[in-house]
């Protein structure tokens, strides 16, 4: 271990919040409305997939470090329109779920700013199940 | 936005032998982007900065088979490159241990471009 490797270790203040009770998973709900490629859309889902990693980095840490080391479990759901994905967001919010959406730049396929995705999580499977338990597999 | 090739960009090339499903893809893709990001964190994390404030360019490309994914990951790895293989659990669509998406960035797109100017979108 280097020196700064170490006294980072000593220095550096200890993961909090609370540890997620069960496996834990990320959700992607997608905008069904666009008419978007396989591969538009795969790109899309990345963008809320990293996005949703960051910001459990700082809000939920040890959320993130369990999915992390099982094999961050991924699911793609579909959702039919915009108003739908911000529906879903408003109600995961609720139950302490973190939200990201993901806006397209519009460099190409659809109109810049629509909104393609919905990242969920990562948060345990029975919190999701009130949520997008009803949604249909992408 | 008008991006150079000094801009930072990642690519997700998915196997296109494989035939998965648009959920299946997008969740493989995104499994290689986030891998390759915590990666990258560690070792170019400047870079990482500049590709994120630059919008987190992400263009998903095929691959015929994986011959041509682990060539493309020996050269990238190569060129000194972040590079991810993604394997699958295989709980779904196809056997465990399939190795379904090759990921690499972020990178100057001059540099992405070398190696991939031949693939198609996905």
């Amino acid at each position: 271990m280097g020196l700064r490797s170490f006294l980072h270790r000593l220095t550096a203040p200890s993961p909090s919040g609370q540890n997620p009770k069960g496996p834990c998973k990320m959700v992607c709900v997608v905008n069904q409305g666009l008419k978007m490629g396989k591969g538009k859309m795969a790109a899309q889902v990345g963008h809320g997939a990293v996005m949703a990693t960051m910001k459990a980095g700082s809000i939920k840490p040890l959320y993130l470090e369990q999915w992390l080391a099982t094999g961050q479990k991924k699911v793609c759901l579909k959702g039919t329109d915009a108003e739908h994905l911000l529906v879903l967001e408003k109600s995961a919010k609720e139950a302490g779920i973190m939200t990201t959406l993901v806006h397209d730049a519009g460099h190409t396929q659809i109109p810049s700013g629509s909104l393609t995705v919905l990242a969920l999580g990562p948060d345990t499977e029975e919190q999701f199940q009130a949520i997008t338990g009803e949604l249909k597999l992408l | 936005m008008v991006s150079t090739a000094e801009d930072p960009s990642m690519v997700l090339i998915a196997r296109k032998d494989l035939k998965m499903s648009a959920g299946k893809l997008a969740v493989q893709c995104s499994h290689a982007a986030v891998t390759c990001t915590l990666n990258a964190r560690k070792s170019h994390a400047r870079l990482v900065e500049r590709w994120k404030n630059g919008g987190a360019r992400k263009i998903c490309l095929r691959a015929d088979d994986l011959e041509t994914l682990q060539r493309l990951a020996g050269q990238a790895q190569a060129a000194g490159l972040v590079t991810t293989l993604v394997k699958d659990a295989g709980h779904t669509e196809v056997p465990p241990g399939t190795i379904t998406v090759l990921g690499i960035g972020p990178a100057p797109r001059r540099a992405i471009d070398a190696l991939v100017s031949d693939l198609k979108p996905y």
